[in-house]
Protein backbone atom coordinates (compact mmCIF):
# COMPACT_ATOMS: atom_id res chain seq x y z
CA UNK A 1 0.00 0.00 0.00
CA UNK A 2 1.27 3.65 -0.65
CA UNK A 3 2.30 5.18 2.15
CA UNK A 4 4.71 7.84 3.53
CA UNK A 5 7.80 5.63 2.75
CA UNK A 6 7.33 4.44 -0.25
CA UNK A 7 5.51 7.83 -1.83
CA UNK A 8 8.51 8.05 -3.90
CA UNK A 9 8.38 4.92 -5.81
CA UNK A 10 4.45 4.25 -5.48
CA UNK A 11 1.79 5.78 -8.43
CA UNK A 12 0.79 9.05 -7.96
CA UNK A 13 -1.46 9.13 -10.57
CA UNK A 14 -5.10 9.31 -9.20
CA UNK A 15 -3.85 10.89 -5.64
CA UNK A 16 -5.32 14.33 -4.85
CA UNK A 17 -2.13 17.39 -4.87
CA UNK A 18 -1.52 20.77 -4.11
CA UNK A 19 1.24 22.39 -5.39
CA UNK A 20 3.35 24.18 -1.82
CA UNK A 21 6.05 25.75 -3.38
CA UNK A 22 7.82 26.66 -6.71
CA UNK A 23 10.11 28.50 -8.30
CA UNK A 24 7.39 30.20 -10.83
CA UNK A 25 5.13 31.88 -8.49
CA UNK A 26 2.02 31.02 -10.82
CA UNK A 27 1.75 27.30 -9.82
CA UNK A 28 2.04 27.93 -5.95
CA UNK A 29 -1.31 27.24 -4.98
CA UNK A 30 -2.78 24.49 -7.26
CA UNK A 31 -4.71 21.75 -6.00
CA UNK A 32 -6.17 19.22 -7.60
CA UNK A 33 -6.04 15.11 -9.07
CA UNK A 34 -2.82 13.97 -10.81
CA UNK A 35 -3.42 12.34 -14.19
CA UNK A 36 -0.67 11.82 -15.88
CA UNK A 37 2.90 11.80 -15.10
CA UNK A 38 6.34 11.99 -17.19
CA UNK A 39 9.84 12.36 -16.39
CA UNK A 40 9.91 15.82 -15.95
CA UNK A 41 6.02 16.69 -15.48
CA UNK A 42 3.20 16.20 -13.44
CA UNK A 43 -0.05 16.69 -14.93
CA UNK A 44 -3.00 18.13 -12.74
CA UNK A 45 -6.60 18.31 -13.13
CA UNK A 46 -7.92 21.67 -11.76
CA UNK A 47 -11.06 22.70 -12.17
CA UNK A 48 -11.72 20.46 -15.11
CA UNK A 49 -8.69 21.75 -16.55
CA UNK A 50 -5.17 19.89 -17.17
CA UNK A 51 -2.19 21.73 -15.81
CA UNK A 52 1.11 20.40 -16.57
CA UNK A 53 3.34 20.96 -13.73
CA UNK A 54 7.25 20.67 -13.81
CA UNK A 55 8.54 18.37 -11.50
CA UNK A 56 12.07 20.57 -10.74
CA UNK A 57 12.17 23.58 -8.52
CA UNK A 58 8.06 22.51 -6.79
CA UNK A 59 7.03 20.90 -3.35
CA UNK A 60 4.08 18.85 -3.75
CA UNK A 61 1.87 17.75 -0.88
CA UNK A 62 -0.03 14.74 -1.38
CA UNK A 63 -2.71 13.86 0.96
CA UNK A 64 -2.43 9.78 1.68
CA UNK A 65 -4.87 9.66 5.02
CA UNK A 66 -2.17 11.56 6.23
CA UNK A 67 -0.21 14.68 4.17
CA UNK A 68 3.16 14.04 2.59
CA UNK A 69 5.24 17.08 1.18
CA UNK A 70 7.51 15.79 -1.75
CA UNK A 71 10.31 17.09 -3.10
CA UNK A 72 9.50 17.06 -7.12
CA UNK A 73 13.30 16.98 -8.11
CA UNK A 74 13.64 13.83 -6.57
CA UNK A 75 10.53 12.57 -8.41
CA UNK A 76 12.29 12.97 -11.54
CA UNK A 77 12.66 9.62 -13.82
CA UNK A 78 10.32 8.01 -15.66
CA UNK A 79 7.24 6.64 -13.91
CA UNK A 80 8.00 2.83 -15.01
CA UNK A 81 11.54 3.96 -13.74
CA UNK A 82 11.17 5.81 -10.66
CA UNK A 83 9.96 2.03 -8.20
CA UNK A 84 14.18 1.05 -9.05
CA UNK A 85 15.85 4.62 -9.00
CA UNK A 86 13.83 7.15 -6.49
CA UNK A 87 14.09 7.63 -2.76
CA UNK A 88 17.85 5.57 -3.21
CA UNK B 1 25.76 1.88 -4.44
CA UNK B 2 23.00 0.12 -2.40
CA UNK B 3 21.70 -3.13 -3.52
CA UNK B 4 18.24 -3.08 -5.38
CA UNK B 5 15.54 -5.05 -3.20
CA UNK B 6 13.75 -6.96 -6.35
CA UNK B 7 11.12 -8.57 -3.89
CA UNK B 8 9.70 -5.26 -2.79
CA UNK B 9 10.46 -3.47 -6.21
CA UNK B 10 7.79 -5.95 -7.67
CA UNK B 11 5.40 -5.61 -4.95
CA UNK B 12 5.40 -2.13 -5.37
CA UNK B 13 5.33 -3.19 -9.25
CA UNK B 14 2.23 -5.02 -9.10
CA UNK B 15 0.13 -2.56 -6.59
CA UNK B 16 0.65 0.06 -9.13
CA UNK B 17 -0.39 -2.32 -11.90
CA UNK B 18 -3.39 -2.83 -9.98
CA UNK B 19 -4.09 0.99 -9.52
CA UNK B 20 -4.01 2.21 -12.85
CA UNK B 21 -6.19 -0.67 -14.28
CA UNK B 22 -8.49 0.49 -11.64
CA UNK B 23 -8.23 3.81 -12.95
CA UNK B 24 -8.28 3.25 -16.60
CA UNK B 25 -11.60 1.20 -15.67
CA UNK B 26 -13.37 4.33 -13.72
CA UNK B 27 -12.34 6.72 -16.87
CA UNK B 28 -12.96 3.86 -19.79
CA UNK B 29 -16.25 3.98 -18.98
CA UNK B 30 -16.79 7.82 -18.20
CA UNK B 31 -15.53 8.05 -22.15
CA UNK B 32 -12.29 9.52 -22.00
CA UNK B 33 -10.71 6.75 -23.65
CA UNK B 34 -7.47 8.63 -24.28
CA UNK B 35 -6.87 8.47 -20.49
CA UNK B 36 -7.89 4.97 -20.01
CA UNK B 37 -5.11 3.77 -22.83
CA UNK B 38 -2.42 6.00 -21.48
CA UNK B 39 -3.05 4.05 -18.16
CA UNK B 40 -2.99 0.82 -19.67
CA UNK B 41 0.40 1.62 -21.57
CA UNK B 42 1.61 2.73 -18.43
CA UNK B 43 0.49 -0.72 -16.69
CA UNK B 44 2.11 -2.61 -19.22
CA UNK B 45 5.53 -0.53 -19.25
CA UNK B 46 5.60 -1.07 -15.36
CA UNK B 47 5.14 -4.75 -15.78
CA UNK B 48 7.84 -5.11 -18.51
CA UNK B 49 10.46 -3.31 -16.49
CA UNK B 50 9.89 -5.53 -13.20
CA UNK B 51 8.87 -8.85 -14.56
CA UNK B 52 5.48 -8.89 -13.10
CA UNK B 53 2.80 -10.60 -14.71
CA UNK B 54 -0.05 -8.19 -15.47
CA UNK B 55 -3.46 -10.77 -13.27
CA UNK B 56 -5.62 -13.09 -14.77
CA UNK B 57 -8.21 -10.77 -14.36
CA UNK B 58 -7.07 -7.73 -15.98
CA UNK B 59 -4.79 -9.69 -19.05
CA UNK B 60 -8.15 -9.84 -20.85
CA UNK B 61 -8.70 -5.90 -20.80
CA UNK B 62 -6.26 -4.66 -22.80
CA UNK B 63 -4.62 -5.37 -26.48
CA UNK B 64 -1.16 -6.82 -26.13
CA UNK B 65 -0.78 -5.49 -29.63
CA UNK B 66 -1.40 -1.34 -28.98
CA UNK B 67 -1.86 -1.50 -25.45
CA UNK B 68 -5.38 0.27 -25.73
CA UNK B 69 -7.33 -0.81 -22.78
CA UNK B 70 -10.63 -2.87 -24.22
CA UNK B 71 -14.28 -1.97 -24.11
CA UNK B 72 -16.69 -4.49 -25.55
CA UNK B 73 -18.76 -2.25 -28.13
CA UNK B 74 -16.76 0.20 -28.42
CA UNK B 75 -13.54 -0.64 -28.90
CA UNK B 76 -13.61 -4.48 -29.22
CA UNK B 77 -15.53 -6.91 -30.69
CA UNK B 78 -16.68 -10.07 -29.01
CA UNK B 79 -18.47 -12.55 -30.76
CA UNK B 80 -19.30 -15.95 -29.81
CA UNK B 81 -17.46 -18.41 -32.68
CA UNK B 82 -18.40 -22.16 -31.88
CA UNK B 83 -16.18 -23.34 -28.83
CA UNK B 84 -14.14 -20.04 -28.11
CA UNK B 85 -14.37 -16.04 -27.64
CA UNK B 86 -13.23 -14.37 -30.10
CA UNK B 87 -12.16 -10.32 -29.14
CA UNK B 88 -10.83 -8.59 -31.84
CA UNK B 89 -9.54 -5.11 -31.21
CA UNK B 90 -10.65 -2.18 -33.36
CA UNK B 91 -7.49 -0.25 -33.06
CA UNK B 92 -4.81 -2.38 -34.34
CA UNK B 93 -6.88 -5.41 -35.64
CA UNK B 94 -5.25 -7.73 -33.28
CA UNK B 95 -7.27 -10.69 -32.15
CA UNK B 96 -7.73 -13.33 -29.03
CA UNK B 97 -9.35 -16.42 -29.11
CA UNK B 98 -10.45 -17.67 -25.53
CA UNK B 99 -11.71 -21.11 -24.82
CA UNK B 100 -15.07 -21.22 -23.42
CA UNK B 101 -14.52 -23.21 -20.36
CA UNK B 102 -16.93 -25.72 -18.58
CA UNK B 103 -18.67 -23.88 -15.71
CA UNK B 104 -17.18 -25.06 -12.62
CA UNK B 105 -17.65 -24.68 -9.53
CA UNK B 106 -17.92 -20.84 -7.63
CA UNK B 107 -15.08 -21.67 -5.47
CA UNK B 108 -12.37 -22.15 -8.39
CA UNK B 109 -13.32 -19.40 -9.95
Amino acid sequence: MISKKNIYKHELIGLPAEVVSSTHSGYVGMKGLIVDETQNTLVMEVDSSEKVIPKKGTRFKFSLPEEVEVNGAKLMFRPQDRIKKAGR
Amino acid sequence: MPRRRKKEERKIAFERINVLFGLAEKYGLKGNTQRANRYAHLAWKIGMRYNVTIPGNLKRKYCRGCHTFLRPGINCRVRLTGDRITTVCEKCGRFYRYPILKERNASTK
